[in-house]
């Protein structure tokens, strides 16, 4: 072996990680991660954490360097040659605004929140690993900010995503679901998002969110989206890796991990409620139904993983039997609510016609029919009166998930399912089963629950009335909100593409197949 | 025709025959792979191609898919090479192993033995030494059968000139039915190794635990006669299963080595011992067995599996609730065809088991 014979990849590895790290000396291991002992976890040996990728930190600016170059000159010819007026209809937006405003701020909590992870962890393995996916959420960030400076030129409902993020009823949803995760240790942040979401739950995320982009003719976004997989494979094996290095570190680790596996697979499913209705409802040109990717990428994917968990002593995340119970209902249920008060949202809404409701029909032959055609077609009877309905009653939400309380009884399609607690003299509700679980083993926690409704009922939102909260928002009423028959979208969309409005029902039923 | 094949990240320089794989070409250079089935199926000898082209061969399209191909993936078992190559693989250096270029070999069969009803106890005399590490496996040419087949080899590694294979008659397998029926003492065989990435990590301090069911036998057989002939002195305990006391063959043999050496510990096991057995000893799987013997507890062993993948399935099991996980713990896959096709559901939660 010759003296400059280079480094392989295992030796420059410890090169660039291992070797950097140092025993102190003049100060104690606890003061300066102070947050490795409180949640329980005993970690005896971080040397025994494996990093299987390997990749060091050189090798990943070279890597980032060039995805970014590809995604950059993509996003720009589509910008020059107006990329927007080829997706297959403008009600396709509105899966991209509830994306890019629901799910991008996640992306800069994320790249905060494993900043924080990384530097809590006592070993160099995951210090690098959480620095590095740190780094590639800002890069996500970036991209998505992009996306909507360019599609906030065409359409409406971007152009104040963050202020939004903060205030908007329904995005609550996915910023408490972060808030909840970067409010926690380290270990049941990285279990929350990079073992619970990024490796169970994420395919369901990113699946229709980058093949709708493709089907709909949206290459801005399957290329951003490209781009953040490729660093999506480590991000994933980073969950894998936590969650055998603590199973495997000490045996009293494995009830707390079962725990955080439980609350999180709950949590991120109730999250994805609005995945659900973005497959089923928002693509114009669909690519599955909810029922049959929850099929193939949890009870599939999910049971193999979890069978090999079992060699651990792990089971299957407590109450994933309701997911399959309810995965003829979800989408249905979330698509109605937003139906509903969608003069209070960023995005507009529509009833599906009558092809659409032949597909849903199709795909939900036990549900769709029975329950949920006949209440879009008295919504459509409705709006042809000229009488488009918007309820002007305030939901009750769920004091875990923050979503209004519209799912169903596991068992009944037809009972609205409602849970309770009292704590402190203080009755809370909860929409299912497992929200109650996760609110009772830590009230304290989520009695701190900012509720847009309560908010807005306590005089916190502008106003007691829509249009005060809406400013408050920073919505405009007629413009952002309410169904696209009657939106700017539309009118710009049918202008812009010389499409009457018998042209644009053709269309439909041509994407629709 | 031959090209270069240069092997990264160890910067390995070596020729390759156009009709030779890439993984041959590798391991008769001495070189490790990491590789299984040999036949295109399992996907364990996945490499990058870095520069230059390759012929797929025969490779499955579930163990190397299309999108794969298309990033310059290929399998090592089956890849060809269209011109000089470099490949990157993950080669992990394991100071325990010993580096034996593979070769052919040629012998006469000298014995046959019935171990068993079903096992059949091979002796080749080869006619020159193979050299081998204990666990290792040779690829058989049996006469009338395509392919060769991977039988592990029984006797120590001392023993470098006569090699045992104990083979058990697979119903309806055609190389074994053929060992089975055929095979006579005076023929002439052909074969080629050592092959295998089994052997035992003499370098760790741990003691050690062999698991073995029917003929997964061979590779703890020689391990330990390798082991207590050379006077280590850790702990060494083999659970050895079979259904029944006929079944359960060199039962005298592991008797015998634990009366002479008190370091080593014998736990013969039935799951159904037949009536006439008369047997006093333990009854169950082997896995059961061991649970029970080791208090649960298998934290500070190092476990080296080899059976049948269900034995093999319920072993990793019960040594991961007993806190013992994979990096400690150690087995010898085959696969056959049959396995490859089903399409087993994996989850990528663990590399090696």
């Amino acid at each position: 072996m010759s003296a400059n014979q280079r480094l392989n990849l295992r030796e420059k590895y410890q090169k660039f990680t291992r070797d950097l790290a140092w025993e102190p000396s003049y100060q104690k291991k606890s003061d300066i991660f102070p947050q490795t002992d409180f949640e329980g976890i005993h970690i005896h040996d971080w040397d025994k954490w494996e990093d299987p990728f390997r990749l060091t930190v050189d090798a990943y600016w070279k890597y980032q360097a060039e995805k970014e170059k590809k995604l950059y000159s993509i996003i720009d010819a589509f910008a020059q040659n107006n990329g927007q007026l080829n997706v297959t209809d403008a009600r396709y937006i509105n899966a991209l605004k509830l994306f890019l405003t629901g799910v991008s701020p996640l992306e800069y909590a994320a790249h905060r929140g494993f900043a924080m992870a990384g530097r809590q962890f006592g070993g160099v393995g995951p210090q690098v690993s959480c620095q590095m996916q740190s780094i590639d959420e800002l890069r996500h960030v970036q991209t998505q900010i992009h996306t909507i400076s360019h599609y906030n030129k065409y359409f409406n409902g971007f152009h104040d995503w963050q202020h939004m993020h903060d205030r908007v009823w329904y995005l609550s949803v996915p910023k408490s679901f972060f808030d909840d995760a970067m409010s926690a240790g380290p270990f049941e942040f990285v279990t929350a998002i990079s073992f619970s979401f990024e490796y169970v739950l994420t395919n369901l995320l990113f699946m229709p969110f980058m093949s709708g982009a493709a089907f709909n003719g949206d290459m801005a976004t399957v290329t951003f989206g490209f781009s953040a997989q490729s660093d999506e494979s480590r991000h994933m094996t980073l969950g894998l890796e936590v969650i055998k290095f603590m199973l495997e570190q000490d045996e009293r680790n494995v009830p707390i991990v079962q725990k955080w596996i439980d609350k999180w697979f709950w949590r991120g499913y109730r999250l994805l409620a609005l995945v659900s209705m973005m497959m089923d409802y928002m693509l114009p040109k669909r690519v599955m139904s909810w029922k049959e990717a929850w099929e193939m990428y949890f009870e599939q994917n999910g049971g193999a993983l979890f069978e090999d968990l079992a060699r651990y002593g792990i089971r299957m995340p407590k109450y994933w039997e309701v997911t399959v119970k309810e995965k003829e209902r979800l989408s249905h249920e979330v698509w109605s609510t937003f139906y509903n008060y969608d003069h209070a949202a960023a995005f507009h809404s529509w009833v599906p016609d009558e092809a659409e409701m032949q597909w849903l029909t199709t795909k939900y032959p036990h549900t769709f029919d029975q329950y949920y055609r006949p209440r879009f077609e008295h919504w459509q009877s409705q709006t042809d009166k000229g009488e488009r309905w918007y309820n002007n009653t305030l939901p009750m939400l769920c004091q875990t998930c923050q979503i209004p309380m519209v799912f169903t009884e596991p068992d009944d399609p037809t009972t609205t399912c409602y849970r309770s607690s009292d704590y402190k003299g203080e009755k809370y509700h909860f929409c299912s089963d497992g929200c109650k679980d996760i609110f009772d083993d830590e009230p304290e926690k989520y009695v701190q629950a900012w509720l847009p409704v309560h908010q807005i009922y306590q005089g916190n939102c502008g106003g007691a009335s829509v249009p005060e909260v809406l400013e408050w928002y920073h919505l405009r009423d007629g413009e952002d909100n309410k169904d696209y028959l009657y939106s700017q979208d539309r009118a710009n969309w049918l202008k812009w593409k010389g499409l009457t409005e018998e042209a644009e029902r053709t269309l439909k039923a041509v994407v629709n197949g | 025709m031959t090209y270069e094949l240069s092997i990264e990240p160890v910067g390995e320089r070596l020729e390759v025959d156009e009709e030779q794989t890439l993984l041959d070409a590798a391991l008769r250079n001495g070189l490790y792979l990491p590789h299984a089935c040999c036949h295109g199926l399992c996907g364990t000898c996945k490499v990058q191609v870095v520069e230059g082209e390759v012929d797929h061969g025969d490779a499955s399209p579930f163990a190397l898919m299309d999108f794969e191909r298309e990033e310059g993936l290929a399998l090592a078992c089956c890849a060809r090479p269209l011109s000089d190559v470099v490949i990157e693989a993950d080669i992990e250096e394991e100071p325990d192993a010993l580096i034996q270029p593979v070769q052919d070999f040629d012998g006469t069969v000298v014995e046959l033995v019935d171990l068993s009803p079903t096992a059949k106890g091979v002796f080749i005399e080869l006619d020159r030494d193979l050299e081998f590490q204990a666990g290792k496996y040779i690829n058989l040419h049996v006469p009338e059968v395509a392919l060769p087949r991977a039988f592990s080899l029984a006797n120590a590694p001392g023993e470098k000139r006569v090699i045992e294979l104990n083979i058990r008659l697979v119903p309806g397998g055609e190389a074994t039915s053929y060992i089975h029926q055929s095979l006579k003492v005076g023929d002439r065989l052909k074969l080629s190794g050592p092959y295998g990435r089994f052997f035992v990590r003499k370098s760790a301090p741990e003691n050690l635990i062999f698991f073995a069911g029917g003929t997964g036998l061979s590779s703890p057989k020689s391990m330990i006669l390798d082991l207590l002939e050379s006077g280590d002195p850790r702990r060494i305990t083999l659970v050895y299963g079979a259904r029944n006391r006929a079944e359960l063959y060199y039962h005298d043999l592991f008797t015998d080595l634990a009366a002479k050496h008190d370091n080593f510990t014998y736990i013969p096991a039935l799951s159904e011992p037949a009536p006439d057995d008369d047997w006093d000893g333990d009854v169950g799987f082997v896995h059961d067995v061991a649970r029970k013997r080791f208090d649960g507890m298998f934290a500070g062993h190092k476990a080296y599996l080899c059976g049948p993948p269900p034995m093999i399935d319920a072993c990793l099991t019960t040594l991961m609730r007993g806190r013992l996980f994979e990096r400690d713990i150690y087995m010898e896959k085959f696969i056959t065809a049959a396995d490859a096709s089903q399409g087993n559901r994996r989850s990528p939660l663990f590399k090696s088991l």
